[in-house]
């Protein structure tokens, strides 16, 4: 009898301990009834008002293509990835996919390539940049969809009062001017600085990259070098010297810009949709938007785009597929959903119409000086991985034992 | 998986096995025919326990013996490489250390405020209705939710907590302490919200304990002229013995199982300094994307409490009747 209450006591732990790990089968058949062809399409939600635009875009296009059906499907960006490894372990990949690092997927054969869904006309399209940032060994796998730049917000009446004239421009006029604004007191920060693992990789990106460091190209992740530990001192000096918020290495990025919105921050970076969330929540800040300061003044910003890309499942969906990016491609199909969800178009036509749009202008002009994660580099989502949960340990450790640190898990793999 | 939701729907799950054999072994012996003859009955149970229990299992297990890709593809086996990976992490000990330093100060702290709590709540008062129910509040309550109350009570700049504590002057900063963004002040409070979620389902174990205790016992050592002290622990609680030890037992695999307090509470904080096991499977799931090796520490996770369990199923035979 004792045995039978053990393995009962075993048989109650499982069923508490499995339903942690066991989740992850699903997926929905996408066959072919009567005729039709049918699209699945997995998309992250980048503002309340996604869903609604795709399924404009859907319902516009499936009125021309009367043989065609979208099948829509909206997940958030944390459940993201996880939901397209699982549906393809499953054998039920999205047709298109709309979301961050594809080389991983080009790399196992999972992707057309770009130009086998894409007219030419659609494809000439693109700007080369950010079509560069969709290639592997030459080949573009992904089809670029949005891109943003980052610049830096300032908050004038802060830097009035604390009495610094100008923005700074680089690193040097950055600490400065941040010390004076922290010594305000009340609880008011010079430099909002991120390093949480909501977007570790981004803050220090924007440091490394501004002593001419990088992190690599498409075969090769170099993190622990000379230059970007120079980036990652001058981080430390901030943090040491008080110009940034308290705890900046577990600081998240979306509650730390709301203090910025609310006025508590001096300087804090941002991104195109900063300005329309400033314009909803506090039109009354006094800010402006200005490059992002670098060692010694030159040009340079963090420059991201998402692409969409179209998984090869069975049966041939190839045309389908290219009917569907010829017609979202097209002005005024595309235009549409960038500015609604305020990021800066990928296309030639779109910059040329979207060229004088007052708040988006800042971002366009920074875009020639933009640099982009290597992405392309199977070994990216590690690197990612690596930064979110160990950068932000600058606040506490020496700057070339982080560095180290991550390379080291990057090499790893 | 909360921490608040489980203990009723299984709680009752060792108990069930004992009692129909209880019922049945008086009388003849049950022969493999007969067992037979049950299946039809049986079945649905069985294809249940089966799908949801030992399917995840059997996968979990061969999952950790893989080389799952980060695109989802696998590319064969590996072996053990995964469980070397998982031993060979730096950090893996000081993640046990904790873990077993949250199971323990979660546990022990839940039971002894319960005992308190239910002492109180078996005591005839006005109100009494009234109190039951606000104790049963954080059970009702998803433990995220009640997790993020407390999250923003303890943000700088607008957190409620820290603004109190900046009014008594008790923190000169007017921003407020990252309590959330450092990992010994974070660790500490998500055990204070894993006891305050743990409360109620402990606290009626014991609460349904106390009223099996007849009256007659504590009449008795009343008239033998022993104190409400000496009462207490030489009367009611060896008689508490049964809700306790299964209070105890459940709670300690949820808790060595819990994952959203954690996981709101210290997010955030770069490095592994307030990792528990539960946290750190979810970080090489979601930071790493390696789900072959989260697997392989799921299976050491899932070995530690099945070890857990069969010790103290032995040492302190729970489901044994005083």
């Amino acid at each position: 009898m004792r045995r039978t209450r053990t393995l009962g006591a075993i048989a109650a732990t499982a069923a508490l301990t499995l339903t942690v790990s066991g989740c992850g089968f699903g997926g929905s058949d996408s066959g072919d009834e009567s005729g039709k062809t049918t699209l699945d399409f997995l998309v992250p939600t980048y503002s309340d008002v996604t869903k609604g635009l795709w399924e404009d875009v859907i319902e516009g296009f499936e009125a021309e293509n009367e043989d065609i059906s979208v099948n829509l499907e909206v997940q958030s960006w944390d459940n993201l990835e996880k939901v397209v490894s699982t549906k393809i372990q499953a054998g039920e990949a999205p047709d298109i996919y709309n979301g961050g690092p594809f080389a991983g997927f080009a790399s196992d054969d999972l992707l057309y390539k770009a130009e086998d869904v894409t007219s030419p006309e659609t494809f000439q399209d693109f700007d080369e940049g950010f079509l560069d940032n969709e290639t592997l060994e030459g080949t573009a796998y992904a089809v670029p969809l949005i891109a943003s730049t980052r610049a830096l917000f300032v908050n004038n009446e802060l830097l009035d009062e604390a009495g610094v004239k100008e923005a700074p421009k680089d690193w040097d006029e950055l600490l400065d001017a941040s010390k004076k604004v922290s010594e305000l007191g009340d609880g008011v920060a010079g430099y909002g600085m991120p390093l949480g693992s909501e977007e570790a990789q981004a803050e220090a990106a924007i440091w490394l990259w501004g002593a001419g460091g990088t992190f690599g190209d498409e075969k090769e992740i170099t993190i622990d070098t000379p230059e970007n530990l120079e980036g990652a001192k001058q981080i430390k000096k901030m943090i040491d010297e008080g110009a940034t918020q308290d705890d900046p290495g577990s600081s998240q990025r979306t509650p730390l810009l709301d203090i910025f919105v609310q006025g508590k921050i001096g300087m804090q970076v941002g991104l195109p949709p900063t300005v329309g969330q400033i314009k909803d929540s506090n039109p009354d800040l006094d800010y402006s938007v200005v490059p992002i300061p670098t060692k010694d003044g030159s040009p340079m910003t963090l420059g991201v785009g998402d692409q969409l890309m179209a998984f090869q499942n069975d049966g041939d969906k190839a045309e389908a597929i290219t009917k569907f990016f010829d017609y979202f491609y097209t002005a005024e199909n595309y235009l549409p959903w960038v500015e609604a969800e305020g990021f800066l178009p990928v296309t030639k036509s779109g910059s040329e119409e979207l060229a004088d749009n007052e708040d988006l202008k800042p971002f366009l002009d920074l875009m020639p000086d933009a640099q982009f994660y290597p992405s392309t580099n199977s070994k990216w989502s590690a690197t990612d991985g690596a930064f979110k949960s160990t950068f932000g340990e600058l606040e506490s450790k020496p700057a070339d034992e982080v560095l180290g640190s991550i390379q080291d898990q990057v090499d790893e793999g | 998986m909360s921490l608040s939701s489980k203990p009723s729907s299984s709680g009752s799950a060792p108990k069930s096995p004992g009692s129909k054999q209880r019922s049945s072994g008086s009388g003849r012996r049950t022969t493999w025919r007969d067992t037979l003859k049950a299946l039809p009955w049986l079945a649905p149970a069985l294809v249940l326990i089966v799908g949801v229990v030992f399917f995840p299992a059997g996968l979990m297990l061969f999952n950790s013996t893989r080389d799952l890709a980060i695109s989802g593809l696998d590319k064969g086996s590996v072996g053990f490489d995964n469980y070397a990976t998982v031993f060979g992490f730096s950090q893996f000990w000081p993640i046990i250390g904790r873990t077993v330093i949250w199971v323990v100060a979660v546990v022990g702290l839940t039971v002894v405020i319960s005992l308190g709590l239910a002492q109180v709540l078996n005591k005839a008062f006005p109100g009494r209705q009234l109190v039951r129910l606000a104790v049963i509040i954080p059970w009702a309550a998803s433990v995220v939710m009640t997790t993020m109350v407390f999250y923003y009570g303890l943000e700088p700049y607008f957190g409620v907590v820290n603004k109190f504590f900046v009014d008594l002057g008790l923190i000169d900063n007017p921003a407020g302490y990252g309590w959330t963004k450092n990992p010994t002040t974070a660790f500490l409070w998500s055990i204070v919200i894993a006891i305050f979620v743990s409360l109620p389902f402990t606290t009626y174990t014991l609460l349904a304990g106390l009223a099996t205790i007849p009256r007659e016992t504590i009449e008795a050592a009343r008239m033998d002229a022993a104190g409400p002290v000496r009462t207490y622990f030489a009367v009611i609680l060896p008689q508490l013995r049964g809700a306790l030890s299964v209070a105890v037992l459940i709670n300690i695999i949820n808790v060595f199982n819990s994952l959203p307090i954690l996981k709101v509470m210290t997010g955030s904080i770069p490095g592994y300094g307030a990792d528990t096991i539960m946290t750190m499977i979810f970080k090489y799931i979601e930071l790493q994307r390696k789900v072959d090796v989260a697997s392989a520490l799921s299976v050491i996770a899932f070995a530690i409490v099945i070890i857990i369990v069969i010790v103290y199923v032995r040492v302190v035979k729970p489901l044994k009747e005083v």
